[in-house]
């Protein structure tokens, strides 16, 4: 199997938002965070089982930054040396339970100490760091759109697995890089729909009936107020999309000089004394 | 007269398990250590099927299944389901509207979760509770002394004197054919020794513990046992050690047998760990690999490296039939002097020249140019490596052709019919053999004909019959 020799990284970004969890499990307590992390594992030991060659990496996306849940910082890789901490003492294959106790340990850490009330996650961020990038900052759209065109550019596919609400950031990537969206009708089948849909890898989905890509809503959205425009101005420097004229761009700040119509300035005839 | 030449088989895994009785398949797949195993040299399309049904507690209609591959895949699919028939890990069964349906093993498919999820028995003690170890090995040593013990093995093999194998070892190389010993002597190599040598060493352990699996029913072990055991092995992690605790008797005496073939390493025969070598682990992933395949491209070398022989090459191949051996370990120098002519030999490097006279021992000894071809290739210098082809094809092309001058002629057994009194007699004759499809040359002009010995009999009788009639 020539394809052996290549590694597979399969890299999983969860969006941990403890708002949006803590609501979920209200909602729906047979679908708590815990529950989709359990899923989320099942892929990520799938993914490991298949190959010798497939590595893994999963990252937290929280308000404030994004987290590698595994491998972590604090590990120290590799050959685990006296890591007694580490074997679950059962059937699992050795590699999957150090790799399972880390995520755990990992995402409890996370959680504790993380604060931020805000509903929305760094998920560009998160990208970013998926693709080996640290960039913390803001202005989400401009990042998370440099981040789909650099997944691109390497080769990366981004797939999206979504359990509330659609998302067109999420589309639009996807079918940039060639990955999949599902908007999963039944939150508690996430492992399964994880292993259908997701754990085949290109080669093999190019053999698979898969689902089909939906219809992706490329408007941009303006800098100013978030809405979907198809029609409107976008400064020549930095090429950030407004609704509205504005004499600056907010985003780099030039100035524009727009040539308007020549104003024909009212000549006052002077009048000539009649002889 | 002519020697047969026996060509070194090599099954893989699969080809391996598809010939064991289906009563010891689904014991063995009672491990976890085993499922994942076999699950991992399944091809890509099947593990995708497997992982679909794994979570699944009721049969699923086959006309589903063979509904998830797009319309020019099929040949895959087919591929898939017999795969998976014919190692037993799915089967046929009727579900309740009457269709056929596919279920996955029960046995199979629940240690395959174990090994994903956990539950159940741990596969081998972690050794823990031995608390760490004061004589603890790390990876450069353990790789030492794997490649010292299996060197002894092959040197054994080559007939270096200083080279002392164990008993067991020593009947184990006869029964496997590599070795032949008279009543009494030392055992000396076989053509199919010849041939192993020049393998890879992955493809040389996997081969090895065939013949060692084949033989352990005889020894009174469980085939099942050590096998499950093997993969285990196969899955640690290298530089951890383990714990005998819980080892049955066979399987202790299958672990020292282990020790002296390098896939483990303990400080004493009565110590209470152990710790895998790279040998183990990549004995699983050797199982791919099919020896006698010509690997045209260099990415065999990670699994044919020796460890602590370099994981790299060490050969250089020159257009003047020049062989430069950048070593000197004996054993390589040992091969290397198996098909070339040794001129110079430095304290780092070995000097050879590729001969008609040198290729042309070899064959006779039983090698073929392609496993030579494949020696030097797999062994090959990184700045060989650098250039395609790796090899230059004069050199290859040429061996092969003092392989084909020994294949000028070909040997075909036969009667000799001649000094017949006419021509007409020859000719009935000849036609009759013609029509029995057992002629095998004639001359007309000298009215000389040979027939097959099986066809002899039949002719004679006939020539018999039309003698007494004229």
């Amino acid at each position: 199997m020539a394809s052996d020799d290549d590694t597979n990284l399969l890299v999983i970004v969860v969006d941990v938002n403890p708002i949006w969890w803590g609501q979920q499990a209200q909602r729906e307590p047979q679908f708590t965070l815990s529950k989709c992390l359990d899923a989320v594992m099942v892929m990520g030991n799938s993914h490991m089982a298949m190959t010798r060659t497939n590595k893994l990496a999963v990252i937290a996306s929280h308000c404030q930054d994004s987290h590698f849940l595994y491998p972590s910082k604090n590990w120290k890789g590799g050959d685990g040396s006296g890591d007694d901490a580490s074997s679950s003492g059962d059937g699992k294959y050795e590699l999957l339970s150090v790799a399972n106790n880390l995520i755990a340990e990992e995402i409890r850490e996370v959680m504790s100490k993380s604060k931020g009330n805000s509903t929305d996650t760094m998920l560009a961020g998160s990208l970013a760091k998926a693709l080996c990038s640290a960039d913390d900052c803001a202005l989400q759209y401009m990042n998370f759109m440099n981040v789909i065109f650099a997944a691109q550019k390497q080769s990366v596919l981004i797939d999206a697995c979504v359990l509330d609400s659609d998302s067109g950031l999420l589309q639009q990537a996807c079918d940039i890089t060639g990955g999949l969206y599902l908007k999963i009708p039944q939150k508690v089948a996430l492992a399964q729909y994880l292993l259908w849909v997701f754990l085949p890898d290109s080669e093999q989905r190019s053999q698979l009936v898969l689902p089909p890509p939906v219809h992706v809503d490329y408007r941009a959205a303006c800098f100013c107020h978030r809405n979907l425009i198809e029609i409107g101005y976008v400064c020549s420097v930095c090429l950030s999309i407004f609704c509205n004229f504005s004499p600056i761009c907010t985003t780099c700040e030039t100035a524009f000089k727009i040539q308007l119509p020549t104003m024909v300035k009212a000549k006052k005839k002077k009048l000539k004394p009649m002889s | 007269m002519m020697k047969l030449r026996v060509q070194l088989q090599c099954k893989n895994l699969h080809e391996y398990l598809r010939e064991l009785s289906p009563e010891i398949l689904d014991r063995l797949y009672n491990h976890p250590a085993t499922c994942l195993a076999v699950y991992r040299e399944l091809p890509s399309l099947a593990k995708n099927y497997v992982m679909r049904m794994l979570f699944l507690d009721q049969p699923l209609p086959q006309a589903a299944v063979a509904l998830w591959v797009k319309k020019d895949s099929q040949k895959d699919h087919d591929e898939c389901v017999s795969v998976l028939a014919g190692l037993r890990l799915w089967h046929s069964q009727q579900l309740q509207g009457g269709l056929q349906g596919y279920i996955l093993n029960p046995v199979f498919k629940d240690n395959l979760r174990i090994a994903l999820l956990g539950g159940g028995r741990a596969w081998a003690d972690e050794g823990s509770s031995l608390g760490p170890d004061r004589h603890a090995r790390d990876i450069e040593s353990l790789d030492r002394y794997a490649m010292e013990r299996w060197e002894v093995i092959l040197h054994f093999m080559v007939g270096s004197p200083s080279a002392a194998v164990s008993q067991d070892l020593a009947q184990l190389l006869v029964q496997a054919g590599l070795m032949k010993s008279e009543s009494g002597e030392a055992p000396y190599i076989t053509s199919a020794g010849f041939q192993f040598l020049l393998l890879d060493t992955a493809s040389q352990l996997w081969y090895f513990t065939l013949q060692y699996l084949k033989s352990a029913q005889s020894r009174g072990m469980d085939l099942v046992e050590i096998l499950s055991f093997l993969f285990q092995l196969s899955f640690s992690t290298l530089g951890r050690d383990y714990s005998v605790e819980g080892m049955s008797e066979s399987l202790l005496t299958f672990l020292q047998h282990l020790r002296e073939f390098g896939l483990v390493f303990q400080r004493k025969r009565k110590s209470r760990r152990y710790y895998p070598t790279r040998l183990a682990i990549t004995l699983a992933a050797g199982v791919t690999s099919s020896s006698s395949s010509s690997s045209s491209s260099s990415s065999s070398s990670t699994l044919g490296s020796t460890p602590g022989a370099g994981d790299t090459g060490f050969i250089v191949v020159e257009t003047n039939y020049r062989i430069y051996a950048y070593t000197n370990s004996e054993l390589q120098i040992a091969l290397v002097a198996l098909f070339s002519e040794m001129l110079y030999r430095f304290p780092n490097v070995v000097v050879a020249q590729v001969t008609r006279e040198s290729v042309q021992q070899a064959i006779a000894n039983g090698i073929t140019a392609q496993q030579i071809i494949h020696f030097l290739r797999t062994r090959a210098h990184p700045v060989m490596l650098k250039q395609t082809p790796v090899l230059p094809p004069t050199i290859t092309d040429q061996i092969r052709l003092w392989e084909l001058e020994r294949d000028r002629l070909q040997f075909t057994e036969g009667v000799l019919y001649n000094q017949f009194l006419s021509q007409t007699d020859f000719e009935v004759l000849r036609d009759r053999a013609q029509g029995l499809g057992c002629l095998v040359w004639q001359d007309v002009t000298h009215r000389v004909m040979v027939v097959t010995p099986q066809g002899h009999s039949e002719v004679k009788r006939f020539w018999k019959r039309q003698k007494s009639h004229t």
